[in-house]
């Protein structure tokens, strides 16, 4: 018996079909992966099922009876509810305010939340979703504000509870956690539609798997019964090469040198960044792994300039940078991906062109006398659109925003590395990127380590394992781990990353 | 003593439609669309609102307030007219805020003064202005508070308060201000439960525009005895009003008392010997509500949070 | 690039045309027998012999200026609503130095005068730029302070320094401290009588036609206008890229001031023997000048256009008194335009789907 089903659904953008002929059938009590890699169409199928999108063909059914679904409350009705992957909560209204927004309960006209307050309790005792509800959304943990999210289904007695990328936030500790409970909803009689690209954790809870690829249903499988290879080859289309071709290098001198650094928050006063130490050598590939939020972004503007360090010394190359204003430690030779590419790698109102010389407009190659050297920019974009492989409809004159993710982020790549870099620090750089693109940004990181030293931020943790040279892990501000990621597993760095274990050799040299 | 008096009943006179006018900026802001034309929406206001007087006033009764009453209830119903056309630039559209902003304020003005050269052959609209209440009955005679707040005053000076704190109350307490609230912070939040962000900035706009109108109407009426399709940028100051009050009810209340006595003394500075005494030419005294607003502003701006969303377009694609 | 500067131009004429005929329904609704009359009058009155065309290349002079500060500051990120201040500081100046600097021989008075407006605009757009970079206020409500404050300020100085009491005005220069009409006067006249009637037209129209070219080129062809648009289009990418945006921020600023005190400049330095008022008043100029850069889609060649036609409208605008109607339509006809500007992207786009790209040649 399924509970709903989506058949033969079919919808166009203009120029793209997004969901082409898409049916997915999700059975009562059952745990149901939706695997797909980015831009696969798993967005569109979810908008349409919640009447975001109109579909020009196909059709929903909830308990084998035709519905019509056109918008969030209809949703709601039919007992549909979702955990988004970014969290649908307001930072300054309290986890309580944040569960009744649009289903409130009021008294002579005013909010009464007296007994909204107490099923909320007892929901959370439930199923094991201990949460404060009355803690600001601001002040409580991503593991926190997503039990938030689920609550705030269970408030609304949803049944059909989908999980749209639930686990990219979390630690290995607290997606053990997430899958306990997703289990428990299970027996308590709800529906899970679990979206996702991580074949361990399908295999670990789900019953069935349907797979989308470029828009198009490659097939639903039973879990049980497939091995992960075959998803990840239905997922791509082609062979996934999981191993990195990753030659061995011999290090060179320090690259950077990092000394009792530390940042302090401006409005809570909080060394964000405490007193941290490190090295990254010449030709080595320095990863730094953590939970979002425990200091990490901070570091990194620390080490690039874009927010100003309060104490402690930043040595690049032998040159002591921690004054230096961004301009200056880009020209002494660092190399900044940065974790943003909207927010801070591109101009998307400039073109590709403009965008590929935003950290050398300045340059002779690219200015005579104050004007701009038209001819130099254009064939510079030509030259690393040839090189970088960026696919681009008007080739240098493309608008920025007019490009895929992937593309945007190789511009970045293209500026940043065809500086070589003494230092490159890249942060999350394969964030919402398929599969393509990340085995391409990997080898030119691979690529990028002959010239000087990599500092790889990143919270996935399969790319800590496979790119690294050494892994730090970073926990409230500290680093409380140096290891060999040939030698570390997978636990113990999510007990690094979750606080409960240290470095020995940290805690003696601290 | 009596200084102290007329200051404060004064004070009251420039503190209300400011106090009105930035509640009325907060519920469009908080909801997330930018009120630049609080400032033409209380042209409008006034305007409509006078011409309604000027019209259906009977002089053999000045002094009725009921008439007072329908005509705020006109001005606010005018402020209305004029912010559904900036809702439908910002929300529909998703024009920027500002531009449209712009074109409200520049149309009032010139709207009004056509209007009045053209029917009334003057670029004055006058009223008979008989609405000022000498005393208000035992309130008045209270020592202290009733010459305070209850002697030479206005009836919209307790309309004022009034609207004060119900705004208060909706914003915080109902349904409508958590929602309104969470479309000024984060709409995406509000659209992913079914609330309708379109449906709230709406109402927010519109609820400004209301405000605006009358506060319009409010703050000629004790002042003059005839409109000129001007407000003296009070439009502008209410939103400084607004950004200083941190887009909270209570705390604009304390913003617009400070600035109704700034606007005070600079109106009256000759009529309290010991600021008459100082000299100081009254140019400066008309500029110091405007330079206190910046010192402030320069001084206070880097603690207070304006809502997230406000000036952005909700485009329910964006992620 | 070119079609796309077509739909520009098409979609720009479909909001003027909007806007006029509104402006006619007001008409028609006042008094539809001089409606059409005072209509045709406002929108032909420009062009009815050469000194109106002169006289609407004087007007256009400021409000071009002001419309390229708007301009220059909405490119980069920054919205001058201080124009009129700037405008005034930069007015009040040259006739300062055109009143009281007579020891110096014309050109260079001039040239002072010119350089003084520029520099008086600048300092006190400086201000909104300041407060924006080092302490976080919107310029627009700086702005809108700003304006006040110099309104009354201004007042104050005008009272007591270079005042003409009968007229509650400033003195009156000496016609040797005005710009030179470079024989303009020769081709922008009527016939009067046995002579001729000309415009005060003069090389402040130039002037303003090669800032607003400067003001293109600085924009898309230099080194400095690739930071600045960056900070406008995206701050932390531009601090990202290592430009310092708080000094752009200012540099902006000044720069607007600048323009619109030249504006200030030329509107009182024509000969006309217009005068700035002492009594404290907004320079319109300034207001007017957000319109004429929206109108011409805050491009800096489209800013002379736009600030010519608004030009023509307010002259013939004034001709329709003895109809019955005010000037002030014009200012209607103008804000409902304004109002059609801030979604000419949305025109733009359903223009672009009535005639799709394969229909229009290479």
């Amino acid at each position: 018996m399924y509970i709903i089903e989506m058949l033969n659904i079919t919808k166009e953008f203009p120029g793209i079909i997004a969901n082409d002929d898409i049916t997915l059938q999700l059975k009562k009590g059952e745990i149901h992966a939706l695997l797909g890699e980015n831009g696969a169409g798993k967005s569109t199928l979810m908008s349409v099922l919640f009447g975001l999108y109109t579909p020009e063909k196909g059709e929903i059914l909830k308990n084998g009876e035709k519905i019509k679904i056109t918008g969030p409350n209809d949703a709601t009705r039919y007992g549909i509810g979702m955990v988004h992957q970014h969290f649908k909560l307001v930072h300054n209204f309290t986890v309580l305010e944040n569960i009744l927004l649009g289903v409130e309960t009021t008294k002579f006209g005013l909010l009464s939340m007296v007994e909204a307050r107490a099923r909320v309790v007892e929901l959370s005792k439930k199923y094991g979703l201990s949460v404060d509800p009355d803690a600001l959304i601001s002040n409580i943990t991503v593991g926190m504000q997503q039990r938030v999210e689920i609550l705030k289904m269970l408030y609304r007695e949803n049944e059909i509870l989908i999980f749209d990328e639930p686990t990219a936030v979390l630690t290995p500790q607290e997606i053990d956690e997430l899958m306990k409970i997703m289990k428990d909803l299970i027996a308590e009689g709800k529906s899970i539609l679990f979206i996702t690209h991580k074949l361990d954790e399908i295999k670990r809870v789900a019953d069935r798997c349907t797979v989308l690829r470029k828009g198009k249903l490659v097939g639903t499988v039973d879990v049980k019964t497939t091995d992960a290879e075959k998803m990840s080859e239905m997922m791509v289309g082609r062979k996934v090469n999981l191993v990195l071709d990753k030659p061995e290098v011999k290090l060179g001198g320090v690259a950077l040198e990092v000394t009792n650094l530390t940042v302090k928050d401006k409005i809570t006063g909080k060394n964000v960044v405490n007193n941290v130490s490190f090295k990254v050598y010449e030709r080595e590939i320095v990863c730094i792994a953590g939970i979002d939020g425990n200091g990490q972004s901070e570091l990194v503007y620390a080490l690039t300039g874009l927010s100003p360090s309060t104490n402690g010394v930043i040595v690049m190359n032998g040159v002591n940078i921690s004054d230096l204003s961004i301009r200056k430690r880009c020209l002494a030779g660092m190399g900044h991906i940065p974790e943003d590419r909207h927010k801070h790698g591109l101009v998307l109102d400039y073109n590709l062109a403009y965008n590929l010389i935003l950290q050398s407009y300045f340059s002779p190659q690219f200015q005579k006398y104050d004007f701009l050297r038209f001819n130099e920019i254009y064939k510079n974009s030509d030259l690393l659109i040839d090189r970088y492989d960026i696919r681009s409809g008007q080739g240098g004159r493309t608008p920025a925003r007019s490009m895929s993710g992937g593309n945007q982020q190789k511009t970045i790549l293209a500026r940043e590395l065809s500086r070589e870099p003494k230092l490159l620090v890249a942060v999350q750089p394969t964030r919402g990127l398929d599969v393509g693109a990340i085995e391409y940004i990997h080898s030119q990181l691979i690529i990028e380590r002959a010239y000087g030293g990599v500092l790889l931020v990143s919270l996935e943790l399969d790319e800590v394992m496979n790119v690294s040279d050494r892994i730090l892990v970073m926990y409230e501000g500290e680093i409380v781990a140096d290891v060999d990621p040939k030698k570390v597993t997978y636990t113990e760095l999510g007990l690094y990353m979750s606080g409960a274990k240290r470095d020995k050799l940290k805690e003696e040299s601290a | 003593m009596d200084m102290f008096y007329f200051i404060v009943q004064q004070s009251m006179v420039f503190m209300i439609p400011l106090m009105i006018v930035a509640l009325g900026g907060m519920f469009s802001e908080r909801s997330g669309i930018v009120n630049i034309a609080l400032e033409g929406k209380m042209v409008m206001g006034a305007f409509v609102g006078v011409l309604f007087l000027n019209i259906f006033q009977n002089p053999e009764n000045v002094s009725d307030q009921g008439i007072l009453l329908l005509a705020l209830l006109v001005a606010m119903l005018t402020g209305m007219l004029m912010a559904l056309l900036h809702a439908f630039a910002s929300i529909n559209l998703k024009a920027n805020q500002i531009i449209s902003g712009i074109a409200i304020n520049m149309f009032a003005p010139a709207f009004a003064i056509y209007t009045a050269v053209f029917y009334l052959d003057g670029q004055f609209v006058p009223f008979i202005n008989q609405f000022r209440i000498a005393s208000v009955p035992i309130l008045g005679n209270i020592p202290v508070l009733g010459p305070m707040l209850f002697q030479r005053t206005y009836i919209t000076t307790y309309l004022g308060f009034l609207i004060l704190v119900i705004s208060a109350i909706v914003l915080y307490k109902t349904k409508f201000g958590l929602r309104l609230r969470a479309c000024g912070e984060y709409p995406q939040a509000a659209d992913s439960v079914g609330v309708s962000v379109a449906k709230i900035r709406y109402a927010g706009v519109l609820i400004s525009g209301a405000l605006a109108g009358m506060g319009g109407l409010i703050w000629i009426v004790p002042i003059s005895s005839r409109f000129g399709g001007s407000v003296a940028g009070y439009g502008f100051l209410a939103l400084a009003v607004l950004i200083f009050g941190a887009w909270k009810p209570m705390r604009i209340l304390f913003a617009s008392f400070f600035f109704g006595i700034l606007q005070t003394i600079a109106n009256s500075f000759t009529a309290i010997p010991f600021l008459l005494n100082l000299g100081i030419p009254s140019a400066f005294y008309n500029m110091a509500p405007y330079i206190a607003t910046l010192l402030l502003l320069a001084f206070t701006s880097k603690n207070t949070q304006a809502p997230k969303a406000v000036g952005q377009p909700y485009d329910k694609g964006m992620r | 690039m070119k079609r796309d500067s077509i739909l520009s131009l098409i979609s720009t004429l479909i909001v003027i045309i909007a806007g006029l005929l509104i402006g006619l329904i007001v008409l028609l609704v006042s008094d539809s027998n001089q409606a059409f009359p005072a209509f045709w009058t406002m929108i032909s009155f420009g062009t009815r012999n050469m000194r109106n065309v002169g006289d609407v290349l004087l007007g256009a002079t400021p409000i071009i200026l002001t419309g390229l500060s708007v301009t220059f500051a909405f490119k980069t990120g920054l919205f001058n609503i201080g124009a009129a201040g700037q405008f005034a500081f930069g007015g009040f100046t040259a006739i300062y130095i055109g009143v009281q600097f007579l020891f110096l021989p014309p050109p260079l008075r001039i040239i002072c005068s010119i350089l003084g407006a520029a520099l008086a605009g600048a300092v006190w757009g400086a201000i909104p730029g300041l407060l924006k970079a080092y302490r976080n206020v919107h310029e627009v409500i700086t702005s809108i302070m700003t304006n006040y404050i110099g309104m009354y300020l201004l007042s104050y100085t005008i009272q007591n320094t270079i005042f003409d009491m009968g007229r509650t005005t400033t003195t009156r220069m000496p016609d040797d401290s005005n710009l030179p009409t470079l024989g303009l006067d020769y081709i922008f006249r009527e016939p009067l009588g046995s002579g001729y009637r000309s415009s005060a037209v003069n090389l402040g129209i130039f002037i303003a036609i090669l800032i607003a070219i400067l003001v293109y080129v600085i924009l898309d062809k230099t080194k400095f206008g690739y930071e600045l648009k960056a900070c406008g289009f995206n701050k932390d990418a531009a601090k990202y890229a290592g430009i310092n945006q708080n000094k752009n921020i200012v540099f902006s600023m000044m720069i607007c001031g600048a323009i619109a005190g030249i504006g200030g400049a030329l509107n009182y330095m024509n000969g006309t023997g217009l005068s700035m008022t002492a009594l404290p008043l907004l320079a319109m100029e300034g207001f007017t000048g957000i319109s004429v850069a929206f109108l011409g889609l805050t491009n800096p060649i489209g800013v002379i256009f736009s600030g010519i036609f608004v030009s023509y409208l307010f002259l013939g605008g004034a001709r329709m008194q003895p109809f019955g109607f005010s000037l002030e339509l014009v200012n209607i006809v103008v804000a409902v335009i304004i109002y059609f500007c801030a979604f000419v992207l949305v025109v733009k786009t359903n223009i672009g789907k009535i005639f799709p790209k394969g229909k229009e040649g290479e």
